[in-house]
């Protein structure tokens, strides 16, 4: 089964891949740490994530797909659930450069409501807040699982 | 569109910005299908590396899609490869990106001050009128960095 979310282990400092059966989340290499309980999400600057290569920051769409992995990860792990949810809206301030660094990610669930839940994400690049997203997921009956909200005429 | 001469700079310019040099559109394989009158269309093709894990491109790889076409059609409102940078991007995912398939970004500005450019679009699946997703941003002009055209670098 692909998409599947691993539970997070019971020992600190314990470092793994994220969700490593998707692709596109090795092509952005999103990591995570548990350090004293608290899990945290990473991704190093690497060359495939440049956005203006002449002042090396990373590409506003690798943030924001950054943002998205993390805010549905942090979702299904409060929901227990193993299949990665789709959100069916993004919205993302970009508040400075990001230069090529480490960015760490701190999810947010906003407010857990039966139809919507907002999740929002913070990306810090040396403790400097450079982005925030906003995602919307809709949690109602059959709205998870790993494609968006249902077809439109299909 | 022989008879648009600056268009065809234009585009010109365009594809040797977004072309093999940066290793993000290489990456994905982007091209740039058209860019005319502040508006740009670009593709990139379907790839097991940006999939999501259910053999479709990941829905991270529409939204730099998106992104990287709001920014072509800015500089060709502007015409000139000013350095710009996304300030406020939202996205609209109407439906999922069907399996194996390539992806189509149709991106508009709208408008533009001295300082910031709004931008407006669509994404697609290759060979499909129904939109995927839609686009909605504003992008801050002459941001930090030189000219995308510009010959010294050594200012970067």
């Amino acid at each position: 089964m692909t998409g599947l979310v691993r539970p997070i282990p019971d020992c600190t400092e314990a470092a793994m891949v994220l969700v490593p059966a998707v692709p596109f989340h090795r092509f952005l290499g999103v990591r995570e740490e548990v350090v004293e309980g608290e899990t945290r999400y990473l991704m190093d600057f690497c060359e495939n994530h440049v956005g203006n290569p002449l002042i090396r920051t990373f590409h506003g769409g690798v943030l924001a797909s950054f943002g998205e992995v993390v805010a549905a990860t942090h979702l299904a792990r409060s929901l227990a659930r193993v299949e990665l949810p789709a959100c069916s809206t993004l919205t993302f301030d970009y508040l400075r450069p990001a230069f090529a660094g480490t960015i760490c990610a701190v999810p947010h669930i906003g407010r857990a409501g039966r139809r919507i839940t907002t999740v929002s994400v913070q990306l810090r690049v040396e403790n400097k807040l450079v982005c925030i997203g906003r995602f919307l997921f809709p949690v109602g009956r059959g709205s998870l699982g790993g494609s968006a909200c249902p077809a439109v005429g299909t | 569109m022989s008879h648009m001469k600056p268009e065809l700079d234009q585009a010109a310019m365009a594809k040797a910005f977004f072309g093999s040099q940066h290793p993000l559109f290489n990456a994905f394989g982007i091209d740039v299908v058209a860019v005319v009158d502040a508006r740009a269309e670009m593709t990139m093709p379907f790839s097991e590396t940006l999939a999501d894990g259910h053999r479709a491109l990941h829905r991270g790889t529409l939204v730099t899609l998106l992104d990287t076409t709001c920014g072509l059609a800015i500089f060709s409102a502007l015409r000139s490869l000013r350095p710009i940078a996304t300030i406020d991007l939202r996205v609209d995912y109407l439906r999922a990106i069907p399996a194996g398939s390539g992806l189509r970004a149709v991106v508009e500005c709208i408008g533009w001050t001295d300082s910031v450019a709004f931008v407006s679009g669509r994404g697609y699946a290759v060979g499909d009128k129904m939109p995927l997703a839609t686009v909605t941003g504003s992008f801050a002009i002459d941001t930090l960095g030189p000219a995308f055209d510009t010959t010294d670098r050594s200012a970067a």
